[in-house]
């Protein structure tokens, strides 16, 4: 199965003109601004990924350029507090904010425990920012396979600050790159060994690094790693080195800093052209992954194809065969289907 | 069981067949089928065990205990305006329980006035609603405070409703020097489990280490803080847990009060604690004689105390609320019965015993009647007052009480390790320590490998409710708005303003806040306008969640 | 291929600190594959709808031990109702007169839970009706 970071699977017929699974009641709602409406948009890209192509025809016209800020780094650091610091300056700065906070899906159950929530309270009492709970699902720990479809729906609503908040553990550093326009790793003092546990590129893509928790001891070892680390990877690729602040979200120190140095980078990002080609590169990956996607799908389809992968590793674990044979072969079928599909549509013709 | 020769009554056990059951204590601590002299050998009666009031007060902490005067039978008792309240304490005295427990509402204890946005539907439900020294005044109308011990269970607003009772026996003409009783006043514990706080945890500590000096001065007779591991055990943690948090918060105070200034023998003797009695009656009896053991050493030993006084862990002791059901009321005696006993047996100071009703509603007069009664009977036709420390020598009671002693200090040095209580609360470490245990004992019981006789195994399916039950009626609310519109606007607003600025300027000079707070009860300030004036200084406490 | 996950809010309005119920119902409720958004401690009924609305909640559960059951119980309802919620499913538990269950049933909430309630009950009963409570 095709897996790049944040899609979901989209079921086979793409090529055939999707049908009307959203009801037009709610389209009328969501674009008349109705929270609920947006809430159930979300819920659908969650829950029926075969409507995320209805859905995407519908909103990309209508997507506003919002911004979306990721916010990543281990586990425990802060990253509620830290996103709900910015979120509430962002709205106080006159933006409509949302927030998409993913936690883990337990691999056991399939249930999960969404508890960031309620570390950002008051975000949403007092400041009516959207807020919503993401549980990773397939998304193997990092963020839910929906996510980037979630923060469209958000866009599209009309919300132009965004808030993506990683499991914090797995793929989630990379899997945030993807969808994010920004991306801010949180990191807290007396962790210095987890910068070597970071999935390698997040260093090096990362925006900015946000040491929280910087009332706490090792603050300084911490920005000393930072810095090695960073002179070292920016000597061999020559980047210039991203912005380190330092701050106590949860004394709600060093946050304006913060926010503004975000704001900083959000401009840069918008009138240097870096947005668009982000943007450029997502609708890249979602179409050939869509693609990859179909004719997988198709293959798929075919009778028996899931048996015969089966029954082909076994016998070529008694052979000790390569897989490579089977493999052209079956390519070639693809080929073979696709030909006659397409001679018989010319036939039609 | 021990590997040399196998006795011929091991044999004959394992030959004997077992029930289909689980058999360790209610907190899962898995137990051996007898316990015999050779257990015993282990254990120093002398250093272990010692005399009743001599250290290290296994065995009692007074010489004579029971022979000498019986524990204090204390009802925590409280409900909808003062005046109702007062009515109930009348009763209880009658009856004869020794001393007074106040139960006050939500509001009062998270230091909201009546009139609050977040007191709507709460005003009077689960205790009585204070709001002014007018309702002090209400509260012990015709009782007499020189010679009757009151205990208030309250604790973020501790200090200025303390100041009120304070305010309260001076008009009455009773000097601060004759008052005896006890403030829960443990705001530890309410991080970690009871959730009831205003302010974060430091300027609540220095709150408390005030009244401790205040007191130590003043109201000399007065036990400035009851650390409690009642309601740890209701959140659902294990015995061991119970045992080894309290005492840990216990320890957190000490060191606190020290770093304050403080010398320890000027306010550890006026140091108390609560503990839970829960169905695991021999659990439950080894628990409280670790207890006093474990405090014993670590006061003399770690802290240094030099009065014998300040080694003493004395107790309040309350029946365990969460293993009442609501499932046929009536079998709740039995369960406060024996809850009560082992109370008893394990040499506490005060008991309250809960009603059967108390899983449906606040206690009907016939309900706390029984309960009282269940003390009575334990005193005065049990015989289990009659001899000190009478299980003392059991070979299964010593070697629980160590085995729990020896948990306990685990979870010291785990505590330890996290840098301390206070640490530890803000890592979340007991909060999930103790959630794990209630999801535990709550699979337990889904499992039937643990039984609550009347909800997992012998039903009545079609039972109905058959006692009284106590109803707060909608209109207490109603009646104690209007009664606090009528104070405020009988007093003088100009002093009360005053006052609050006082306080607010001690507050943030680090005074003893001990003194202004008297004098802005004594001008009928409310609680909630304490509150509010103190949280301009220290600040709100929101709750990083633990699972 | 729907993916359908039930999503219930679990929260505590009003006062009470006593949180082991809500918890251990909370965990329940993710063992059995549910998403549960765990709000806790002192929301008021604006705050639990408001969070029922932007998580789209299939249910909104409720505990309460305090004795106020019937005005906060109330007031979640008429906001549940006027957000467009109304066909979720509104539950709870805690200490709650059978008196009051009674008047409860008459707002629309059908069933609430008290103490020695089986869990395993609870569970059943919430994922039944869930997927009955919104017609999608």
């Amino acid at each position: 199965m095709v897996s790049s970071a944040g899609r979901t699977k989209a079921p086979s017929g793409l090529s055939k003109r999707p049908g009307r699974l959203i009801p037009p009641e709610l389209w009328a709602d969501f674009f008349r601004g109705e929270r609920l409406a947006c809430a159930r948009l979300v819920t659908a890209v969650e829950n029926s990924p075969e409507s995320i192509p209805e859905i995407l025809d519908k909103i990309i016209p209508r997507l506003k350029g919002a911004v979306r800020v990721g916010v990543t780094g281990p586990p425990g650091v802060g990253k509620s507090t830290v996103t709900a610091g910015l979120a509430r300056r962002a709205v106080q700065a006159g933006h409509s904010v949302g927030v998409l906070a993913v936690d883990p899906t337990s691999p056991f159950s399939g249930g999960a425990f969404l508890g960031d929530r309620v570390r950002m309270q008051s975000l949403s009492d007092d400041h009516h920012v959207f807020i919503r709970s993401l549980a990773s699902r397939e998304g193997h720990g990092g963020l839910s396979p929906s996510t980037p479809y979630a923060a469209d729906v958000l866009d599209a609503f009309g919300l132009d600050r965004i808030y993506i908040e990683t499991v914090g553990v797995g793929q989630a550093e990379l899997d945030v790159l993807s969808c994010s326009d920004l991306v801010i790793l949180v990191l807290q003092p007396g962790t210095g060994d987890v910068i070597q546990a970071l999935k390698a590129g997040i260093l090096e893509a990362a925006d900015l690094f946000l040491i929280n928790k910087a009332d706490l001891q090792g603050t300084e070892a911490l920005l000393d790693s930072l810095r090695f680390l960073m002179d070292v990877s920016a000597s061999q690729k020559r980047r210039s080195l991203p912005p380190v602040l330092k701050a106590s979200a949860l004394l709600d120190k060093g946050m304006d800093e913060t926010a503004a140095e975000v704001e900083r980078l959000i401009q840069r990002l918008v009138h240097s052209g870096l947005y668009r080609e982000k943007r450029r590169s997502r609708l890249e990956r979602e179409i050939r992954a869509a693609i990859a996607q179909d004719l997988w799908d198709k293959f798929s389809a075919l009778a028996g194809a899931d048996e015969a992968i089966r029954d082909v590793s076994e016998e070529l674990l008694n052979s000790m065969g390569s897989p490579y044979p089977f493999i052209r072969e079956t390519c070639s079928r693809i080929r073979v289907e696709l030909a006659a599909e397409r001679i018989g549509r010319e036939g039609k013709e | 069981m021990k590997e040399k020769n196998r006795t011929s009554w091991e044999k004959s056990f394992e030959r004997s067949g077992l029930r289909d059951a689980d058999f360790s204590t209610i907190s899962g601590r898995p137990l051996r089928p007898l316990y015999t002299w050779e257990d015993m050998a282990e254990i120093d009666p002398r250093t272990e065990l010692g005399y009743p009031g001599e250290y290290p007060y296994t065995r009692g902490v007074h010489p004579s205990m029971f022979r000498g005067k019986l524990w204090t039978m204390r009802q925590f008792a409280g409900m909808g305006t003062a005046i109702q309240t007062n009515q109930r304490y009348k009763f209880l005295l009658e009856k004869g329980q020794t001393g007074l427990s106040v139960a006050f509402d939500n509001p009062t204890l998270y230091g909201l006035d009546s009139d609050h946005a977040l007191s709507a539907g709460e005003v009077g439900k689960t205790g009585v609603a204070v709001d002014t020294l007018a309702d002090m005044e209400r509260l012990f109308d015709g009782i007499p405070l020189d010679r009757v011990s009151t205990s208030m269970t309250i604790n973020a607003p501790a200090a200025w409703i303390f100041a009120m009772f304070l305010a309260n026996a001076e008009k009455r003409g009773i000097s601060f020097a004759e008052l005896r009783g006890t403030l829960q006043n443990d705001i530890l514990k309410e991080y970690i489990a009871q959730k009831e706080w205003i302010f974060p945890p430091e300027p609540h500590l220095r709150l408390i280490t005030d009244l401790m000096s205040f007191c130590a001065d003043q109201v000399p007779q007065w036990n400035t803080i009851s650390i409690s591991g009642y309601h740890i055990r209701e959140a659902g943690s294990t015995a061991a847990q119970e045992l080894a948090f309290t005492l840990a918060d216990g320890f957190a105070y000490v060191e606190h009060a020290i770093a304050a200034g403080q010398d320890v023998d000027d306010f550890a003797p006026r140091l108390s604690f609560f503990f839970n009695a829960h169905l695991d009656f021999f659990e439950e009896i080894a628990k409280l004689r670790a207890a006093r053991r474990i405090w014993a050493r670590a006061m003399r030993d770690k802290y240094k105390a030099k009065n014998p006084r300040s080694w003493l862990c004395r107790f309040h002791v309350q029946t365990a609320g969460c293993s009442l059901t609501a499932q046929q009321p009536e079998i709740n005696i039995v369960r406060t019965a024996l809850e009560a006993m082992a109370g008893v047996l394990g040499g506490c100071q005060s008991l309250h015993t809960n009603s059967m009703d108390e899983a449906l509603a606040l206690p009907s007069e016939k309900a706390v009647e029984i309960a009282l009664r269940t003390q009575q009977i334990i005193a005065f036709e049990s015989g289990a007052a009659n001899v000190i420390d009478p299980l003392g020598g059991s070979y299964y009671i010593e070697q629980l009480t160590n085995d729990l002693e020896e948990e306990a200090g685990r979870y010291f040095r785990k505590i330890d390790e996290l840098g301390g209580v206070v640490k530890a609360i803000e890592q979340g470490f007991f909060q999930r320590e103790i959630t794990r245990a209630a999801y535990e004992y709550e699979m337990a019981l889904s499992r039937r490998k643990k039984f609550h006789v009347g909800v997992n195994e012998f039903i009545n399916p079609s039972e109905k409710l058959e006692i009284p039950l106590l109803e707060i009626d909608e209109s207490v609310e109603r009646e104690q708005l209007d009664f606090m519109r009528r104070i405020k606007a009988g007093r003088d607003n100009g002093a009360v303003r005053d006052g609050l600025g006082t306080l607010t300027a001690a507050a943030a000079a680090g005074r003893n806040l001990m003194p202004p707070l008297l004098e802005c009860a004594r001008r009928y300030t409310t609680l909630g306008e304490i509150s509010e004036a103190l949280t301009t200084v220290f600040g709100e406490y929101r709750e990083q969640p633990f699972y | 291929m729907a993916d359908r996950r039930i999503k219930v809010i679990i929260a505590k309005p009003g006062l009470d600190g006593h949180d082991r119920g809500a918890k251990v119902v909370a965990r329940a409720l993710v063992e059995a594959g549910m998403e549960v958004v765990y709000l806790g401690l002192q929301q008021t009924p604006e705050s639990i709808v408001r969070a029922a609305v932007d998580e789209d909640a299939d249910v909104v559960g409720l505990s309460i031990l305090s004795g106020a059951h019937m005005p906060h119980f109330r007031k979640v309802r008429e906001l549940m109702v006027k957000s467009g919620l109304g066909n979720r499913l509104l539950t709870g538990g805690g200490i709650i007169p059978t008196k009051d269950q009674g008047k409860l049933k008459e707002l629309g909430i059908e069933r609430v839970f008290g103490p020695g309630d089986d869990l395993q009950e609870i569970v059943d009963y919430i994922r039944n009706k869930a997927g009955r409570a919104r017609k999608e």
